[in-house]
């Protein structure tokens, strides 16, 4: 190259210094890092034993308690991390996230107890909550990931509330066109009771240097080391050849395949990677409490906590995930007294972020209606939005055509005039 | 394999493409032949089926009728990402650069169909990925070679924060680092500057060098006919003319299709 002018002088300010001015992306990759992410841990490990030794050296009484609290905070953070691979990366809008939370702890408890008078070693488990999980979701994923948009998120919302029903079904032998499946006593999921007495995970209760281990910390230490474990291979898979191709066909599907990313293969990996994610924790959770209930794990009130817990922190932010959670599960506990205030709590702090920070705290994507496609709500970079507010609507093309509409009046505008 | 008077061997190969929209044919019995290391404009009033030509090229829209051969094998029927294994990379006339990913995960794009690595490699460092991502990195110093005042400064920023003329020099570091044999770049010096666009010619002219093969839209005459070895003109979905850049510059019927039909008998 010749030694030109260059013109883009004004491109190259100078970084600014001051982290809290440096901009999202800066902020995310500074609380990723390793000297941010293994101190993070490392404390998060240590708080049971603080809250311990606080205990017992004060009148103050309530290191279970609080625990138990920030195990549930630990639990929600991994299922904001799991939904953030399918929707913070992949832009997949999975209204039925919550299903698979489900179906793992359903999975393990009917392996881990009297229910079919099953109880299988924990790693024997483990294979099949996975093997269940993967199996629900390809069964899904197969035929809606071939759906975009708002249109996916109808099919899978579709999706959690018929698993909801089915759990709540199957205490009883099903009966389709008058006949009857399997004998009288056939009782699968214990119906709205749900599966009891389910055998917590195999586990040394005292370890060598820390003593006895109750049960509740043990599971407070699962659930931070399987957050430790997903944010690890998410960002893995971020800086790798997978997740950087997750992310581009969320940013232009249309330009990924034609760099030769195969769509459909990274939106069914995405999909189901956040689902064997989800039901892994289904299953702590499970052995946690010693029971699979449909309530929590099936309602829909569910997946919008944890939607919410994701665009609270901004999508595809993992650090932000994490804040999300600690936001929605702790101040309950600690307003007991407004417990009643709670969802107009929420509503107002999510109205305020809708406004002044489409984002999220620490994101980058927001979720915007495109003008383009007769309104349909799909994840959208502030990028696109602005290229998609310039095109004009096509809400008159025929129905047919909205296939070809897509290759080629958005992508070739020499195609406007006829 | 066919080759031409100057005995270069033919690279793309298009027998009778037809696409239909409906009752509009914007893609008529299209014939074109591309040989090796060789740089072809497409030139033509807006409207005339140039990016649709493309686009059928690269699989984002699958014809009505006809073949598309590139060295031998057919692409027709394939699907877009399958085609960027036989050798087609691409950019768009609206630039489509990924904007949430740096510029150079950007390029990286662009190896990915052939590097190969996956879920469970990245996760517990397989030599493997290993090897594929370094050989992924090597390539993106090579293909952001030709760019190097203009892109290594920025390669640690998001796409969107680039100037327009960056974000076209990323797109083509992305199509570069694809390894292409044929290069499709639809209008590459449109929206920039005189100095931007010379710049431009000689990239692309390196680029050739490199043993690429180029196929390019321009609408800017001076600089197509000061690079390209042929030029195709194309009106209504229908080639009306091919030849020298000079020849195709007086014949008659390009004037006529540019111009009208007065201006082109006066």
């Amino acid at each position: 190259m010749s030694a030109l002018p260059a013109p883009g002088s004004q491109e190259s300010a100078p970084p600014p210094r001051r982290f809290w001015e440096s901009g999202p992306a800066s902020w995310n990759r500074t609380l990723t890092s390793r000297r941010v992410m293994i101190p993070f841990f490392l404390v998060a490990l240590a708080v049971p034993l603080v809250l311990q030794w606080v205990e017992d050296n004060s009148s103050w009484i309530g290191a279970q308690y609080w625990t138990l609290i920030l195990a549930t905070c630990a639990m929600y953070a991994c299922l904001a991390v799991a939904l953030n691979l399918v929707v913070g990366y992949a832009g997949l809008l999975n209204l039925g996230f919550i299903a698979f939370f489900g179906i793992g702890s359903y999975a393990y408890a009917l392996v881990a107890s009297d229910q079919i008078h099953q109880r299988y070693p924990l790693w024997a488990a483990l294979l099949v909550v996975i093997a269940v999980t993967l199996a629900f979701a390809l069964l899904v994923g197969v035929p809606a990931l071939r759906l975009r948009g708002d249109y996916l998120a109808i099919v899978t919302l579709g999706f959690g509330l018929i698993m909801r029903d089915l759990i709540l079904d199957l205490d009883r032998p099903p009966v389709l066109a008058g006949h009857q499946f399997g004998p009288d006593t056939l009782n699968i999921t214990g119906g709205t009771n749900g599966i009891h007495q389910v055998q917590p995970f195999s586990l040394p209760t005292s370890l060598p240097l820390l003593g006895p281990v109750p049960h509740y910390r043990m599971y407070y230490w699962i659930f931070v080391g399987f957050l430790a474990l997903c944010i690890y291979c998410m960002l893995r898979w971020r800086n790798t050849r997978t997740g950087r191709a997750w992310v581009a066909i969320r940013d232009d599907e249309l330009a990924a395949r034609a760099m030769g990313v195969n769509t459909f293969k990274y939106r069914l990996l995405a999909f189901s990677l956040s689902a064997v994610m989800a039901g892994i924790v289904g299953m702590i959770n499970a052995a946690q409490i010693f029971n699979a209930f449909p309530s929590p794990n099936f309602d829909v009130q569910t997946t919008v906590m944890v939607f919410i817990m994701v665009i609270l922190g901004g999508l595809g932010s993992i650090p932000g995930a994490i804040l999300g959670a600690i936001a929605f599960t702790v101040p309950p506990f600690l307003l007991q007294q407004f417990v009643f205030y709670k969802y107009l709590v929420i509503s107002l702090v999510l109205i305020a972020v809708m406004i002044y920070r489409p984002e999220g705290l620490l994101g980058t994507v927001s979720i915007r209606p495109r003008q383009t496609m007769g309104g349909t709500l799909e994840l959208i970079t502030a990028e696109a939005a602005i290229e998609a507010s310039e095109l004009p609507p096509v809400t008159d093309a025929e129905p047919s055509d909205l296939e070809e509409a897509t290759g080629a009046i958005v992508e070739d505008p020499e195609w406007k005039q006829p | 394999m066919e080759t031409t008077l100057n005995q270069r061997p033919v690279s793309l190969q298009i027998r009778g493409l037809t696409r239909r929209f409906g009752g509009l044919t914007a893609v008529d019995r299209f014939d074109v032949d591309v040989n090796e290391g060789e740089i072809v404009s497409l030139v033509g009033p807006n409207g005339a089926g140039k990016t649709t030509v493309f686009n059928l090229i690269s699989g984002v829209l699958r014809p009505t009728g006809g073949s598309i051969m590139l060295q031998g094998q057919e692409l027709v029927g394939r699907p877009a990402h399958r085609i960027t294994h036989f050798g087609v990379a691409r950019t768009f006339q609206n630039i489509r650069v990924f904007p949430q990913l740096t510029v150079r995960e950007n390029v990286l794009l662009g190896t990915h169909h052939w590097t190969r690595s996956g879920v469970l490699g990245s996760v517990t460092f397989w030599p493997g990925t290993i090897r594929a991502e370094r050989a992924a990195q090597a390539e993106v110093e090579n293909a952001i070679a030709l760019f190097r005042e203009r892109l290594e400064p920025r390669l640690e920023d998001p796409a969107f924060a680039l100037s327009y003329a960056n974000r076209r020099r990323t797109e083509i570091a992305r199509a570069l680092a694809a390894r292409p044999k044929l290069l499709l770049l639809d209008e590459p010096a449109a929206g920039m500057n005189p100095y931007e666009r010379i710049e431009m010619a000689g990239l692309i002219r390196s680029m050739r060098d490199r043993g690429l093969t180029i196929f390019l839209i321009e609408h800017h005459m001076p600089l197509v006919m000061e690079i390209s070895d042929r030029v195709i003109v194309m009106d209504h979905g229908v080639k009306i003319a091919e030849g020298l850049p000079k020849e195709v510059r007086t014949n008659p019927r390009v004037v006529e299709a540019y111009l009208g039909r007065r201006a082109a008998s006066a």
